[in-house]
């Protein structure tokens, strides 16, 4: 049984494989960085900076090229329909979301039984989607910052100082991965906590359609 | 020709027993240092030797241990670094000058007035308890005497520039962490507060490194022809900008370029060994002896902007890296907060007065946030809304309860 039917309008091939795209890097520049922030086993330094570094561009240019994406594609209005509308439209707040948000937090703190009507996305999802797009950004920079080549640019030494130097930038880079490993866990918890029909069209592209609908 | 080392120098270099061949490879090394080809050592020794002698100079101690006075000046072989110092003229050196009383402190009145000098200082500038400390000639309640920061001020202010050795002068140095007590700041940030627009050239390491020193020298009396204003238009400098958080100044710190441009990471005789994953587990062991990284026992290397690796130290017999030590990052700013514990990779965060490492508490959140997934996870089983998911509202709770709204006032 997999509750509402899963239709591909929901994730265009094209953001099924920012998706994979996205998650390959993170998930390389995630195990890159705990090497790098302490190397656990030796032999590996060299190959993991060059795979944090080979990622963080991919990582960077895959998400910039989602968000320009997202004014181009069409993608469906709600996720048990084949209706579709500019991407960008859906991944905003919309008018189903309003006065949603709380609650949407009593039903997950199980104050409430019946499910929240939303339109593609949740208030809480969105939120959490469009808070990847800075947290990245903000990667980047704090990155960038500690990265030799471009550690000495105006730009960065502005963030150095502001931050009190290197070391804490390497911190907050740090703890910035924490966050990402949050978001990972609560996101992958939640996408999969009812059935695996979502997995399957995000990752397999497969469409789940219940007995009786269509 | 200039082979022949003359006058002064020549006696000097006689006196203390220095060859020539010495001291040319002397100069080689400063060279280096300053970016040049080392073919102009023989330059750099006409310079010197050819020098009418004698730029007046200020050495001001401030806030310190004056480890940098104990840096330069300590030495028990004949040197090389002292020798070119003595280019120098010291009006006033605490620590060393023979001169006591108020004939030493007349000195820097003098030279004050007169101006054509430059002002090295060392230490912090130590602005807590209204800057009563540093005191010359008694307490506050004595006429004349005066406080630490009212010397510095006077004698800043008509120099030609200002050198600040050793991360005390920079930034208030190991003085300055927390909770510094003292409320120690550095030269630059403190000039600028009180609206001193003489130049101030910074040149962190605890203590400062004497060839800098020396290097500077150099660069003062053969490239700038002993004008501290062109000094500072040809030597090139590296502007790290730097809130000062005593007196909320925002400036700019001008470091020597060749001397601060690179991290000692860049340059480090051990980086092989980094980048093949090679690293020293545990101080005193094999590794250690076999070069291996310092990186997971604490190396601040990649964070510390030192030629330390090309200078080296110690008359250049080593230096802390080399000699199986992790750098401590002492040429940082704020370089004890940064860096410490210097053991660890990273430095503690603080929180109110505890200390935590950034590791522990991204590990904490980590389990909390698992635990927590775990227990909302078997409510949601609980809950009967695992498979299909749960029964939908038809409407949203807000437009139920306007309508109900409505309904009453109709
Ligand atoms: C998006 C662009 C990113 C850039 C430009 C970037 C850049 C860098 C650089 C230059 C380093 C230092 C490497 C070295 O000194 O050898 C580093 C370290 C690190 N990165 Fe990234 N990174 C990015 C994204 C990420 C992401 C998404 C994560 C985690 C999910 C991450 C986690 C880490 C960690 C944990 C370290 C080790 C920090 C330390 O202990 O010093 N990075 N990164
Ligand atoms: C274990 C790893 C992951 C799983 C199982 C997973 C699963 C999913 C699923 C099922 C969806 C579709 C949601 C729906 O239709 O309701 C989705 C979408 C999304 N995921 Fe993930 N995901 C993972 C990792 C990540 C990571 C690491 C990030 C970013 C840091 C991420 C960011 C997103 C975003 C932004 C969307 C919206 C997709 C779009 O509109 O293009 N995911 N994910
Ligand atoms: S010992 Fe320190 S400076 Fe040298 S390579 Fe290792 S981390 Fe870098
Ligand atoms: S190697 Fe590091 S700790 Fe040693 S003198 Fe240089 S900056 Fe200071």
């Amino acid at each position: 049984m997999a509750g509402h039917p899963h239709y591909r309008e929901a994730h265009p091939l094209i953001f099924v494989i920012t998706h994979w795209i996205n998650l390959i890097c993170m998930v390389m520049l995630a195990f890159s960085g705990f090497y790098i922030h302490y190397p656990f086993f030796d032999g590996f330094m060299g190959v993991a900076r060059g795979m944090h570094f080979v990622a963080m561009y991919v990582v960077i240019i895959n998400l910039t090229f989602r968000i320009v994406a997202a004014f181009f594609v069409k993608t469906a209005q709600d996720l048990d329909s084949r209706e579709v509308d500019l991407d960008i439209k859906n991944w905003l707040p919309q008018e189903k979301n309003r006065h949603q948000f709380w609650e949407t937090v009593k039903y997950y703190l199980f104050l409430r039984k019946e499910g929240v009507i939303s339109a593609k996305y949740g208030s809480l999802q969105k939120i959490a989607y469009l808070a990847t797009i800075p947290l990245t950004y903000l990667q980047a920079y704090t990155g960038f910052a500690i990265y030799g080549p471009s550690m000495d640019l105006g730009f960065f030494r502005a963030g150095l100082d502001l931050v009190g130097g290197p070391m804490n930038m390497r911190v907050i880079h740090y703890l910035g991965m924490w966050v990402f490993i949050l978001f990972t866990m609560v996101h992958a918890y939640l996408a999969n906590i009812y059935n695996f029909a979502p997995s399957k069209l995000i990752f397999l592209w497969k469409e789940t359609v219940p007995e009786g609908k269509h | 020709m200039a082979q022949e080392a003359h006058g002064a120098l020549h006696d000097l270099l006689a006196v203390r027993g220095v060859t020539r061949r010495d001291f040319l490879k002397y100069c080689g090394s400063v060279a280096a240092m300053l970016g040049l080809s080392e073919t102009m050592a023989p330059q750099i020794a006409a310079a010197l030797e050819g020098a009418p002698k004698l730029m007046p100079a200020l050495w001001l101690n401030g806030g310190s241990c004056t480890g940098c006075t104990e840096s330069i000046a300590q030495v028990d072989t004949p040197d090389v670094a002292t020798i070119v110092l003595d280019y120098l003229s010291f009006e006033y050196f605490e620590t060393i000058m023979a001169a006591a009383g108020s004939w030493a402190e007349k000195n820097i009145t003098k030279r004050a007035e007169e101006g054509g000098y430059i002002l090295i200082y060392e230490g912090s500038v130590m602005t807590g308890q209204d800057g009563n400390t540093l005191f010359v000639g008694g307490g506050p309640e004595n006429e004349g005497a005066k406080k630490g920061i009212e010397i510095l001020e006077e004698a800043a202010k008509n120099a030609a520039a200002v050198i600040a050795v050793g991360s005390c002068a920079v930034d208030g140095g190991w003085i300055y962490g927390y909770p510094n007590a003292s409320e120690a700041t550095g030269v630059a940030a403190w000039l600028q507060h009180k609206g001193i627009t003489t130049p101030v050239v910074s040149m962190p390491t605890c203590p400062v490194n004497p060839e800098w020193v020396v290097a500077m020298v150099v660069q003062l009396l053969l490239v700038a022809d002993r004008d501290p204003a062109k000094f500072l238009q040809v030597t090139p400098m590296v502007k790290v900008p730097y809130t000062d958080a005593i007196t909320g100044e925002k400036v700019t710190l001008l470091m020597p370029k060749a001397i601060y441009g690179q991290t000692i990471h860049d340059n480090c005789p051990r980086r092989g060994h980094f980048e093949n994953g090679e690293f020293v587990t545990e101080l005193g062991s094999k590794e250690e002896a076999m070069g291996y990284c310092l990186y997971k026992v604490g190396c601040k290397g990649p964070q510390t902007f030192t030629q330390c690796p090309v200078t080296r130290w110690n008359r250049r017999a080593s230096w802390c890296v080399e000699s199986g030590a992790p750098c401590i990052g002492c040429g940082g700013l704020n370089w004890v907060d940064n860096n410490s514990p210097f053991l660890k990779r990273m430095s503690d965060m603080r929180i109110g007065d505890t200390f935590v490492q950034p590791g522990t508490i991204g590990a904490a959140v980590g389990a909390v946030a698992a635990a927590g997934l775990v227990v909302h996870g078997i409510g949601m089983k609980a809950a009967g809304r695992i498979g299909d998911g749960p029964p939908m509202e038809e409407m949203k709770a807000y437009d139920r309860k306007r309508l109900a709204k409505k309904g009453g006032d109709k």
